[in-house]
């Protein structure tokens, strides 16, 4: 008789961190977040200029690459897992069996789930550790900024997951997840920027939090102008009225909360309308 | 006792293409089933929903009394299913993919390891149980479906054209690995293209065409009725006299002279009756080279069926 549910979507976890660690996406994101953290410790010695001194400066310069981190790990685990198992016919050997749809797609993203963020608990765990080593302390919230950053991986993995059980093509979801967060997104937050509106909803914009938790005060937004266009030293230029907005804490973590749900029940009711 | 494979007036649409139509079928425990039809009749949309890969429109399915529509975790407990030819996952083995398998169906591992190293051997892949999928050919992965669709010794088998994708020896090989379950209690629907592999496995045929149920009865039944076309070789031309004698025997339709040496004679019956024949033949002197049925009566029912055109 078949096990529980439970035990099922242990079963799933087991064989999809299998497949991860046989795979060669896990290891690229092992290496990426390897050499992101060797760039920031080996390039100051070897062009002669010295670390920043400021733990918060320094953290906070290691941690801008935490978004590019989180978008690469929910592309490679999250972007193609519902797709593939339709379009490369792997569902066939899989759905004819006493396992719930809902089953799989558990297992799946707690497989996910658990390699990315490993990833960025490496990457904070090297930041961290450079951060002692070279400064002697660890800034305050380093570890409110992880869980915002955890947040915000869990809000774009299951985003991921939907692109998955949208999309007929895993090229398409893979191109779909990252360009959405890593190009289409942050424009929109830049826009906002210029056309004066606080981009809240936009999840790349709520991520921030994660960064700017350095910041003591935490920021807040300011207007603030600056002189554009060729022949700005002639003194024909443009004076452009920007505004710079930050991200308020509770409200990301709201966005982000909204996001994951949504995106998560979605993708689960796709997945079992999907057929073969 | 409930039929193991029941299917009550099932339909399939998509849009306004009707791909299932109403279809009943009742298939009694221990039989194997061929499934006919031509492509696009509705023989993998049927497994399909049998299996849980589709939604049916309107009607039922029950896999040993359970609903495979509304309940598909326990209907499919204790089936065992290839459907199309399913691919496996590239990083794991046939040992690995075969143990998934059998853990989401609950067996204990030494079970697994047990039944794992039995079907591999049956289905010829014990040599590359720790190799890769990823380098399988489409033969490979075809037996090994059919080595996870076993694992678990299921009551139920369903197989989708399982001797697509063999090359001759392994569709022998497959042929010969059904007879032998047959031996056992389980009951096996298979859909095929091949007819004459339908005959020589199957104890009765189902075949369909857009959609519906055109006949539902056992080989053994259509033989006898449809009789059987048999292609006679003698040593020596045969004389008149011998001519009329073979025409006389029972079971004889019709005979007729197509060359010196052959003979086309149409027999009642299936292969008891050839067998009759032919020892019949034998005694009237005639010294026979060969004697091979040229159709069996599965093609002639499909031909009968299935409209001129429909591939």
């Amino acid at each position: 008789m078949a096990p529980s549910s439970a035990r099922q979507i242990g079963t799933v976890v087991k064989y999809e961190l299998l497949k991860y660690l046989r795979g060669r996406r896990l290891l690229a994101i092992v290496l990426l977040t390897i050499i992101i953290s060797s760039i920031f410790l080996i390039v100051p010695p070897a062009i002669g200029t010295q670390y920043e001194k400021d733990p918060k400066e320094f953290i906070g310069q290691m941690l801008g690459f935490l978004g590019i981190l989180s978008i690469l790990s929910a592309t490679f685990f999250g972007a193609d897992a519902i797709v593939s198992e339709f379009e490369s016919k792997t569902g066939f050997l899989l759905f004819p069996n006493p396992i719930r749809k809902e089953v799989i797609f558990g297992g799946k993203f707690i497989a996910s789930a658990l390699v990315s963020v490993g990833t960025i608990a490496l990457y904070y765990a090297i930041a961290i550790t450079s951060v002692r080593v070279i400064d002697g302390s660890i800034p305050a919230n380093t570890g409110l900024s992880f869980a915002y950053a955890l947040a915000y991986l869990f809000a774009i993995l299951a985003i991921s997951y939907l692109f998955s059980a949208i999309m007929s093509s895993s090229v398409y979801s893979l191109i779909l997840t990252f360009f959405s967060f890593f190009l289409i997104l942050p424009i929109v937050d830049a826009v906002g920027s210029i056309a004066k509106f606080k981009p809240w909803f936009s999840i790349t914009f709520a991520a921030g939090i994660a960064t700017y938790i350095f910041d003591i005060p935490y920021p807040t937004d300011k207007a603030f102008t600056t002189t554009t266009g060729p022949q700005a030293a002639s003194g024909a230029s443009q004076t452009l009225s920007l505004t710079q907005y930050y991200p308020e804490v509770q409200l990301s973590l709201y966005v982000m909360g909204a996001y994951f749900i949504v995106a998560l029940i979605l993708s689960v009711l796709l997945m079992r309308r999907r057929q073969m | 006792m409930t039929d193991p494979i029941v299917i009550e007036r099932l339909s399939k649409e998509y849009g306004q293409y009707v791909a299932l139509n109403d279809l009943s079928l009742r298939i009694e425990k221990g039989v194997c089933v061929g499934y006919l039809g031509p492509n696009g009749a509705g023989k993998t949309t049927t497994i399909k929903i049998l299996t849980n890969l589709l939604r049916a429109t309107s009607g039922r399915a029950y896999l040993n009394g359970e609903d495979v529509i509304n309940h598909p975790k326990s209907a499919l407990d204790h089936v065992g299913a290839v459907v199309e030819t399913p691919e496996f996952y590239p990083q794991l083995t046939p040992r690995e993919c075969l143990s998934y398998i059998g853990t989401i169906r609950g067996m204990k591992s030494s079970a697994v390891a047990e039944r794992t190293h039995a079907v591999l051997e049956q289905v010829k892949l014990l040599e590359v149980v720790d190799n890769r999928t990823r380098t399988f050919s489409k033969g490979m992965k075809q037996r090994l479906a059919i080595a996870q669709a076993l694992l678990h010794e299921p009551a139920v088998l369903i197989l989708d054209e399982p001797t697509s994708g063999l090359d001759p020896r392994g569709m022998v090989e497959v042929r010969d690995m059904i007879k032998e379950l047959k031996k056992t209690d389980i009951t096996i629907l298979m859909s095929s293209h091949l007819l004459n592999e339908v005959q020589e496995v199957c104890d009765k045929v189902a075949i369909i065409d857009r959609g519906t149920l055109l006949t539902y009865d056992s080989v053994q039944h259509l033989s006898a009725t449809k009789g059987t076309t048999v292609v006679i070789n003698t040593l020596n031309p045969i004389t008149a006299a011998e001519f009329r004698a073979v025409k006389a025997l029972r079971g004889v339709r019709a005979l007729k002279r197509i060359e010196t040496l052959t003979l086309v004679a149409q027999l009642d019956g299936g292969t008891k009756e050839q067998f009759t024949v032919l020892r019949g033949i034998l005694a009237t002197g005639v010294k026979v080279t060969s004697f091979i049925p040229r159709r069996g009566a599965i093609e002639d029912v499909y031909l009968s069926l299935i409209p001129e055109g429909e591939f």
